[in-house]
């Protein structure tokens, strides 16, 4: 059946499914795969790496963030990198699942519920990365006393902890409409509702950064923009793999043209994203002087392995999504991975630039807490890269990323995700 | 509109980058080690009065840096649970070492790199015992502090202690908001610069030209 004639079809795409004879055989493949012991194990595995990352995090507040390698001079690092990337992963599930519901659309068939499951186990991830990045985490109540509304990080505070509740809301909605217990009218409210709340997620998380006149790479108005297709091509991504892997596991059955149509607007989503970051790019390095320096760093300088990564990445997932005879499981999977992985190097490369470029260019004596590399000159600490995390740093990061995968993992095991009508 | 505009002019003519004025400070409020609120650039290049510029047209000075106390505050805005605030009598901007959830948000949003220092561990001291004022708030560990204009000497009607510690009388401070102070008549009669005027801060520190 191919998607256009689907097109009047009502927001209930889980009802619409294009496989009915073999949906008594996936009912049973699919209560296998929740009951299987490779569910288990991998529950298993993602509690302990929580477990040891807790741990980790534990010597980092008791022996000092000393043993993390962020410095005065470079203050944030991989935690702050990978919650933007977490924020951006967020997206997707929300974006896929509520725009036909909220638009009243065909959608793309029965993976809804699994990607607003995604989004739930993205954003805790998110929001664990803050919290270990935090100094001071057991002062998190201050938030809500002292909040200093003007700040950009508690508008991002408040609108992250909207977004969780509300993809709960809406994939619980889900599940009552489903068991027609709610109203489609009720249903559709709360995607529109949860979209708004997935495009300002991504704005005010841009704007952390974005609004800084002090670092020149950060402060550009493109940014908001530019992160919410970021979120939409890392988002989309990671959907696609998770409608194959768990199509192959047998836990649902996805129409092919479902994950066509998923492939191609990660191929726009690809495209829109590297159109920004040439605007951006252009903007900065036609006027010369500082602009050209920050192009100069990510094109040729020490952050060019990571610009390039996205680029042919990008590039790449681009030509697989965009061209019929590529769009195969393996490749578009490849694919999917490849602009998660891009999209990782460009928030790398947001973040450490941000610092990688002093804004008082003076010599002055260093120590042990200015800067990572500090032990040479001023000069050598910014040839390299200017920060690389240490061991305990990608340990912490591990546990909490570990920690998204048990809530999603959990939720295949013990929540109703799968297609209603099988 | 605050009753008083603090400020501080450093005298880039007198200044010989003898950091007295960063040792000082560093006594004076008990800065564990590697913590410096105050440190001394010359602006030539790493070494003692190397001069910057090319031969015949040199220049030889240094800048002093450390919180610019700005106007127009960046790390203020952007702090989540107002720790670091612009005290409204004075203008300095101060840091609330018990409210700071150690986010980090305001050194990134600084432009002046450095001047906020985060204490990345337990403060430890070369001395096994407390140095400076008795009135200066405790450090803490995982919090980010910086220059306070030595607040608790402002209390008692002194002047910050790189003012006074300066041998070569190269810092001036002062209520820029009263025309007959002296950093008033100074900012007359002298030309001054400060520190990344682009930025829109408005910092409180001039150098003297």
């Amino acid at each position: 059946m191919s998607e256009y004639t689907q097109g009047g079809a009502l927001a209930n795409d889980d009802l619409d499914f294009s496989a009915p004879r073999n949906k008594e055989r996936v009912g049973e493949r699919s209560s296998a795969v929740v009951k299987s012991p490779a569910l288990n194990i991998a529950i298993g595995v993602s509690a302990a790496v929580v477990v040891a990352g807790l741990a980790l995090w534990f010597m980092q507040l008791s022996g000092g963030m000393a043993q993390t390698a962020m410095r005065n001079l470079d203050s944030w690092g991989l935690y702050i990198t990978g919650f933007m990337f977490f924020v951006g992963l967020s997206a997707g599930g929300l974006i896929i699942s509520s725009v036909p519901k909220a638009l009243g659309i065909a959608g793309f068939g029965g993976i809804s519920k699994v990607a607003v499951m995604s989004s739930i186990a993205c954003t805790v991830a998110a929001i664990g990365l803050v919290v270990v990045d935090m100094g001071q985490p057991f002062r998190v109540w201050e938030l809500f006393v002292y909040s200093n509304l003007g700040s950009p990080l508690m508008w991002d505070i408040i609108v992250l902890a909207t977004y969780l509740i509300l993809s709960c809301a809406y994939l619980w909605a889900q599940v009552r409409a489903e068991a027609g217990r709610m109203s489609h009218a009720a249903l559709r409210a709360i995607s529109v509702v949860a979209l708004v709340c997935a495009v300002l997620v991504h704005s005010v998380t841009a704007w952390i950064f974005g609004l800084q006149g002090g670092r020149e790479m950060w402060h550009t108005a493109l940014l908001a923009p530019w992160f919410v297709s970021s979120a939409l091509v890392c988002g989309t991504a990671l959907v696609v793999c998770i409608a194959v892997g768990l199509r192959r596991a047998g836990y649902l059955e996805l129409d092919q043209s479902y994950l066509v149509k998923l492939a191609k607007l990660l191929g726009a989503f690809v495209l829109v994203d590297l159109y920004f970051f040439g605007c951006d790019l252009l903007t900065e390095a036609f006027p010369g002087g500082s602009g050209a320096e920050v192009v100069a760093m990510l094109t040729t300088g020490p952050l060019a392995p990571f610009f390039w990564v996205e680029i042919i990445g990008c590039a790449a997932c681009a030509v697989v999504c965009l061209t019929p005879a590529l769009r195969r499981n393996g490749l578009l999977v490849a694919a999917s991975l490849l602009a998660i992985a891009g999209i990782f190097c460009k928030r790398v490369q947001l973040l450490v630039g941000g610092f990688q470029i002093a804004n008082l260019d003076l010599p002055f004596a260093m120590n042990g807490s200015s800067i990572t590399n500090w032990e040479g000159s001023l000069a050598d600490a910014y040839t390299g890269m200017v920060y690389w995390p240490t061991p305990l740093e990608f340990g912490v990061t591990l546990g909490v990323v570990a920690l998204g995968f048990l809530i999603f993992f959990l939720g295949l095991k013990f929540l109703p995700l799968r297609p209603s009508d099988q | 509109m605050a009753e008083s505009k603090l400020v501080m002019l450093v005298d880039t003519q007198r200044c010989i980058a003898c950091n007295s004025c960063a040792v000082a400070c560093k006594v004076e409020n008990n800065l564990p080690r590697d913590v410096w609120w105050n440190r001394v650039m010359t602006v030539g290049g790493p070494h003692l009065d190397a001069p910057s510029g090319t031969y015949p047209d040199l220049e030889m000075y240094n800048v002093t840096v450390a919180c610019q106390h700005c106007e127009n505050p960046a790390c203020v805005k952007v702090c989540p649970v107002g720790a670091t605030y612009k005290d409204p009598e004075t203008g300095v901007v101060r840091q609330d070492y018990d409210k700071c959830i150690g986010c980090r948000m305001c050194m990134s949003a600084c432009p002046y790199n450095g001047v906020r220092s985060f204490n990345w561990e337990e403060p430890a001291y070369h001395l096994d015992f407390p140095v400076g004022d008795q009135d200066v708030a405790p450090h803490q560990k995982h919090v980010v502090e910086k220059c306070t204009f030595c607040w608790h000497r402002l209390a008692k009607g002194l002047a910050p202690a790189c003012v006074e510690a300066c041998s070569a009388r190269a810092r001036i401070f002062g209520d820029a908001s009263d025309p007959t102070s002296a950093v008033s008549q100074k900012l007359k009669e002298r030309s001054s610069m400060r520190l990344l005027e682009d930025r829109d801060t408005e910092p409180s520190v001039y150098f003297l030209r």
